[in-house]
């Protein structure tokens, strides 16, 4: 009886050994915040080149495989919540879920404009990551040109195994501190309601563009 | 006991595996993370604010800058594109900052980042040099040679003088009292500031300003598209960019 027991020990054993490497390597490929960034970005910029979206017909198409892409790179909620701070919670739940959305489509149009735009001869280059805290990090890049270099540092955090991105700083400039400081003016003179619309009406223009 | 041991061996194999300890991290990192209370009204970084008493005035000055730039700048630089080649265009923006050497050198030294100020020192004479009289940059082959862009604002700075009040000045836009009191005393050590005849400092100063602008044409109107309020946006961008660049 007892060696039967010593004998399936004994296999349980080089079971797990036999398996653990393997699982290590499924659990170190939910990987480190650097390549969280840089594929999705990567996999962005081969879709800007691609010769097949040259058409203006295929525009839209382009822009829609990249939203895909941004929406899950970016934790647009998460970028609303830190944007508005204090004046998160004077929000009621349906204007939070309005404000996300329409922030969202805000903040991507402008990046894809940027990106869509001029991406010409400039290289992205994926330098470092520093751990800020437990389950936080900083991803810095910078963006080459032919005359300077431009800095940009990902702000992320890890959620459910995957590393999402709250904020960009560009050259020392936080985007979430930077609609903060707008967003906290506006508030004192307006309803969240207004702001809301403020923010359609420049999508909206964008679109129709 | 054996239950005990077999428990114990096992135990001990995971952990000293890396990836088991990696992964305990990760899951309670993200069990943290993921709850609804993120730290979002916290910031490492304090945020700046400075006063804005001539809101009014500096507005104004504000929307005279944007037609400015639409209207006169931006027509003049996409002229200028498109009559002069881009390895000109570098030449000259090469040569024109480095006549600003000095400055950087001096602000350096003043700020007591000797090293900095040694290498800013080489680099002009490398570059005057052997970069023909700074239309080349030779010297952006070393790394350690590259630029800092060090100003009398920032020493003051660093020095502890406030920003005082936020200004928007006439062609060259975001400012601060301190910043605009440190451009002046940056004026006195650019060479450019004692060229005699007035005509060719004021020609060098606009070949300058548009020679830079074409390398820059769309960053502008990028910035004011992503704002909602354009004013407000320039005003934290331009005072969170010279935090950080005189606590670095």
């Amino acid at each position: 009886m007892s060696t039967t027991r010593i004998r399936c020990y004994t296999l349980g054993i080089i079971m797990l050994l036999i398996l653990t490497p393997i699982l290590t390597v499924g659990i170190s490929m939910a990987a480190s915040p650097l390549e969280d960034l840089k594929i999705p970005i990567e996999t962005v910029l081969s879709l800007l080149k691609d010769t097949v979206y040259k058409n203006p017909d295929q525009r839209q198409q382009q822009r829609d495989k990249i939203l895909v892409i941004t929406r899950k790179l970016f934790d647009f909620t998460e970028m609303s919540k830190r944007a508005l701070a204090r004046n998160w919670k004077s929000f009621s739940s349906l204007e939070q879920q309005q404000f996300a959305d329409v922030f969202a489509d805000h903040l991507s149009n402008s990046y894809m404009d940027k990106i869509q735009g001029e991406y010409k001869d400039e290289t992205i280059i994926f330098l470092n990551q520093e751990a800020v805290s437990d389950g936080k990090s900083l991803v810095k890049t910078k963006i080459q040109r032919q005359t300077k270099d431009i800095p940009v540092d990902y702000s992320m955090y890890s959620v459910d195994n995957q590393w999402r991105v709250y904020d960009v700083n560009i050259e020392g400039v936080s985007l979430i501190k930077n609609y903060r400081t707008q967003f906290d003016q506006i508030l004192a003179k307006e309803s969240p309601a207004q702001l809301i619309e403020r923010l359609k009406k420049k999508v909206e223009i964008k679109i129709g563009n | 006991m054996k239950k005990t041991a077999t428990i114990l061996i096992l135990s001990c194999i995971l952990f000293l595996l890396p990836g088991f300890n990696a992964h305990s991290a990760d899951s309670s990192a993200a069990q943290t993370s993921s709850s609804d209370e993120l730290d979002y009204m916290n910031d490492a970084e304090p945020q700046v604010i400075v006063a804005d008493p001539l809101f009014r005035l500096n507005s104004a000055v504000f929307e005279f800058n944007d037609k400015l730039y639409f209207w006169v700048l931006k027509p003049i630089a996409q002229g200028y594109i498109a009559v002069v080649p881009t390895p000109v265009r570098r030449g000259v923006k090469n040569f024109l900052h480095n006549f600003g050497s000095p400055v950087r050198t001096v602000n350096c030294f003043l700020q007591g980042k000797m090293e900095a100020a040694a290498s800013e020192m080489c680099r002009f004479v490398y570059n005057t040099t052997f970069g023909i009289l700074g239309f080349m940059d030779p010297a952006k082959d070393f790394p350690h040679l590259n630029p800092h862009e060090e100003d009398f604002g920032q020493t003051l700075g660093l020095f502890g003088v406030d920003n005082g009040i936020y200004l928007v000045l006439p062609i060259i836009g975001p400012s601060t009292l301190r910043d605009s009191l440190g451009m002046v005393g940056d004026y006195f050590i650019t060479p450019t500031a004692y060229i005699e005849t007035n005509a060719l400092a004021w020609a060098l100063k606009a070949e300058e300003a548009v020679n830079d602008l074409s390398f820059r044409i769309g960053e502008y109107e990028d910035l004011k598209d992503a704002a909602i309020e354009p004013y407000l946006s320039f005003k934290d961008g331009y005072l969170q960019y010279r935090y950080k660049k005189i606590n670095q």
